[in-house]
């Protein structure tokens, strides 16, 4: 099913989906463009070119309450925090970022240690996937189609979206899609020619070339595998590196966490917080021992993570090419370039 | 008339050569070809041959002092210094973490520098507003004068206004978008503890997950750190994802101090950082 | 019913600390709002105490330490005044009403300034009621 709908009504539409659940959408804020929830349906703006912050958040926020407790009480006494399992729309998710869910998905549920968070924040929502433009030039940090990625891949979203001048299209690609469609008003159908414009856009999407190098997931793991010896290289690709949680933070598919237990006043909480191995203590042991103390070794794993172990255990690798990390780094650290870098070693 | 960008390249690739040849230093801090022009990344020449691919250009905004305190004490550097980060390695050197004779410095004077992410002309109100280094061995360029002295504390005046109740809210309402990535201090050439206050657990001083209890503590905590020490080159401010505007907090401690202790920090190497320092007269008027 | 503040006295053990103990030994009278922790210099004081002091519901700090030129260690509130100083400016830019927080130097035989100092302090506590900006809500 293709609808489509004027890009100024789309408040319109945000308005519908803000009474089905919980809408989750691009709001402009000081820095940029974020996914927030959306309390005002005039918020919700879809003339970025991507987010700040990935939409991770929306099913991993970056701090999580697991259980409240009370100091000098029973563990019996602690309470679960339950999250409510209210529909959830993420809307204006670029298909990069929408790409990330499904590796995300491997360690949250995909492994057999299910986290129920993760899990049941996911199955509450449904994706609008939304293209990019693929006839302005992508982002000079961009490299999704390295990864083989489209500028405009419809699949993992429920509904996709794409501008065609000043309309937006809107096509159903699962059965969840279908439904949401059905039931949403203000929609008009699409004429043949918008669903010509569609498909000619998805196989423009594909040809669409950002940065690019020839990156096969098997060879580009064993590069890293061995090149994780050559202290050098790592040394003068890290030489510049701050070694802050940037990159990490940004990161659609980074989900390392902390389990902190935070208490005040008496009342504890245990939570989930976001953590990255671009920390010194990250690796810190209870020893006081640390087995990543030097810049180029937390650099060597974030990369050989993505890159080389992830393809190793699950076949895949673990970056999606959005750029964020390269965008925002302090130092302009090129994840892209050390890949490249380390293929021509 | 200031030397041209590609002038300073040309300049700094002679010296950083002549250095590492004649093995006066070990390493050069520098500026290396990032992803793309505007793009620039620090860079540390080790060997002669580096040097061709060291870049100066108005992107290079990095605080190349930030690296000294991270090789062991007693290599040989030599560093490329821009005016605020002259007076980094100025203040690094008062405090004994890196010493004056292990230490060359490249000046290089400045004018018109960019910031890579946005692609706009850094605000001089929103760094320490010199143009030319307090302190080089070698100047890579003509010294800069003529130019309109701008006061670095000129921008705090419309924050000093608001009411205590407003500017509470302003610092909140910006502490409110940490996300504590840490990279301010990671990027600040005067914040090398380890552990920093904030990862410790016993005693936690502030909570780790991003809330507003946590982020405040963590965020004055710090500003607190660098009292008398911050030398205002921005790169807190430049490194945030989230756009704090944390140069006006170091600015605000920055000015007090000067006025009450008599001293900017980063101006002499035969300074004293003033909050390791008391004279005997200091007044009480300072605590009312 | 009134508003009773809570104030964090951190005194000197030299001095302040041992002018409050000639203030009760000599039964001056002066208000129970302060606990009061001893530390043995104020140049002890971790200016992060005094924040956290307000985070955790301080409506008031007052640090108390010798006269400049007493001190037991010969300079420790040297520093301290100037650090101090610093904390008070950083308070104060933060948004943080400055009367909140104060520094006075009391001598172990000030007893009779001692209860002065804490009976006007209580009392511009007082006048400018609670403290919520710093403080963390349960």
């Amino acid at each position: 099913m293709l609808k489509k709908t004027a890009i100024q009504k789309i408040s319109d539409l945000a308005a519908q989906l803000m009474q089905k659940g919980t809408l989750i959408a691009p709001v402009r804020e000081d820095a940029g463009f974020n996914f927030r929830e959306v309390s005002d349906a005039n918020q919700v703006d879809l003339n970025f070119y991507n987010t700040l912050m990935s939409p991770k958040l929306a099913f991993f926020p970056q701090m999580e309450d697991f259980v409240r407790y009370q100091t000098g009480k029973s563990v019996l006494e602690a309470v679960p925090v339950e999250i409510s399992l209210k529909p959830a729309f993420l809307f204006g998710v670029r298909p990069c970022d929408v790409k990330s869910f499904e590796i995300m998905d491997i360690h949250f549920s995909g492994t057999g240690a299910v986290d129920p968070y993760w899990q049941k924040r996911r199955e509450a929502t449904a994706i609008f996937g939304y293209a990019f433009d693929v006839n302005t030039p992508a982002d000079g940090a961009d490299f999704y189609s390295t990864l083989g990625i489209g500028a405009a891949d419809p699949e993992g979203s429920d509904v996709f979206m794409m501008k065609k001048s000043d309309d937006l299209l809107l096509k159903a690609v699962t059965d969840r899609g279908e439904k949401l469609l059905a039931e949403m008003s203000g929609l008009t159908d699409a004429t043949p020619d918008d669903l010509k414009y569609f498909d000619e856009t998805v196989a423009a999407g594909r040809s669409f070339k950002t940065r690019f190098t020839c990156v096969e997931a098997k060879s580009v793991a064993k590069k890293f595998e061995d090149l994780f010896h050559k202290t050098p290289f790592w040394e003068r690709i890290s030489d510049g590196c701050l070694s802050c949680g940037v990159c990490t933070f940004v990161c659609p598919t980074c989900y390392c966490f902390d389990i902190c237990d935070e208490t005040l006043f008496g009342q504890g909480t245990r939570r989930r917080v976001w953590d990255a191995c671009m920390f010194t203590d990250f690796t810190l042991e209870a020893s006081g021992h640390n087995p990543r103390t030097k810049v180029y070794q937390r650099l060597r794993q974030k990369v050989c993570h993505k890159y080389s172990y992830h393809v190793r255990k699950y076949g895949v690798i673990s970056c999606v090419g959005c750029g964020r990390c390269t965008r925002n780094c302090p130092v302009n650290i090129d994840i892209f370039s050390i890949v490249d870098q380390a293929m021509k070693e | 008339m200031a030397t041209s960008f590609k002038q300073i390249e040309e300049n700094l690739k002679n010296e950083a050569r002549k250095l590492l040849e004649d093995q006066k230093v070990s390493l050069v801090l520098a500026y290396g070809r990032g992803y793309d022009e505007n793009h620039p990344v620090p860079f540390v020449a080790k060997i002669a041959a580096d040097v061709e691919n060291i870049v100066f250009n108005e992107y290079c905004t990095a605080n190349m002092a930030r690296y000294l305190v991270r090789y062991p004490r007693g290599t040989k550097m030599a560093v490329a210094v821009k005016p605020a980060d002259s007076r980094a390695v100025v203040q690094l050197i008062q405090e004994d973490k890196v010493k004056r004779e292990d230490v060359i410095l490249l000046g290089i004077p400045v004018i018109g520098m960019k910031n890579s992410k946005t692609g706009e002309v850094i605000d001089s109100k929103t760094t320490c507003g010199l143009y030319n280094p307090v302190l080089y061995d070698v100047l890579l360029g003509e010294e800069i004068h003529g130019q309109p002295v701008v006061s670095p504390y000129d921008v705090l005046a419309q924050y000093e206004a608001m009411d205590k109740d407003a500017r509470f809210a302003f610092w909140q309402k910006e502490f409110d978008k940490c996300i504590r990535c840490y990279a301010c201090r990671k990027a600040c050439p005067m914040c090398y503890c380890d552990p920093c206050f904030i990862d410790q657990n016993k005693p936690k001083w502030g909570e780790k997950s991003p809330q507003s209890h946590g982020n405040l503590m963590y965020h004055l905590t710090r500003f607190h750190h660098l009292a008398g020490r911050c030398i205002d080159c921005g790169e807190c401010s430049r490194a945030c994802p989230v756009d704090i505007p944390l140069y006006l907090f170091h600015k605000k401690v920055a000015r007090e101090c000067e006025e009450m202790f008599g001293q900017a920090a980063g101006k002499s190497i035969q300074d004293k950082p003033v909050l390791v320092n008391f004279r005997v007269d200091d007044s009480d008027k300072i605590l009312e | 019913m009134s508003f009773e503040p809570k104030i964090l006295g951190i005194a000197c053990n030299w001095c302040t600390y041992t002018g409050a103990d000639l203030a009760g030994t000599t039964r001056l009278q002066y208000p129970q709002n302060l606990r009061v922790v001893r530390v043995m210099c104020s140049s002890r004081i971790n200016p992060s105490f005094i924040f956290r002091a307000f985070q955790l519901g301080a409506d008031g700090v007052l640090v108390g330490g010798c006269h400049p030129g007493d001190c037991h260690y010969n300079t420790g509130n040297l520093y301290a005044r100037r650090r101090l100083a610093v904390t008070k400016k950083i308070l104060e830019f933060s948004g943080m009403e400055p009367g909140r927080f104060r520094v006075e130097w009391i001598s172990a035989s000030e007893g009779n300034k001692f209860a002065e100092v804490v009976t006007e302090f209580t009392e511009q506590i007082k006048n400018l009621g609670p403290q919520t900006k710093f403080k963390i809500v349960k």
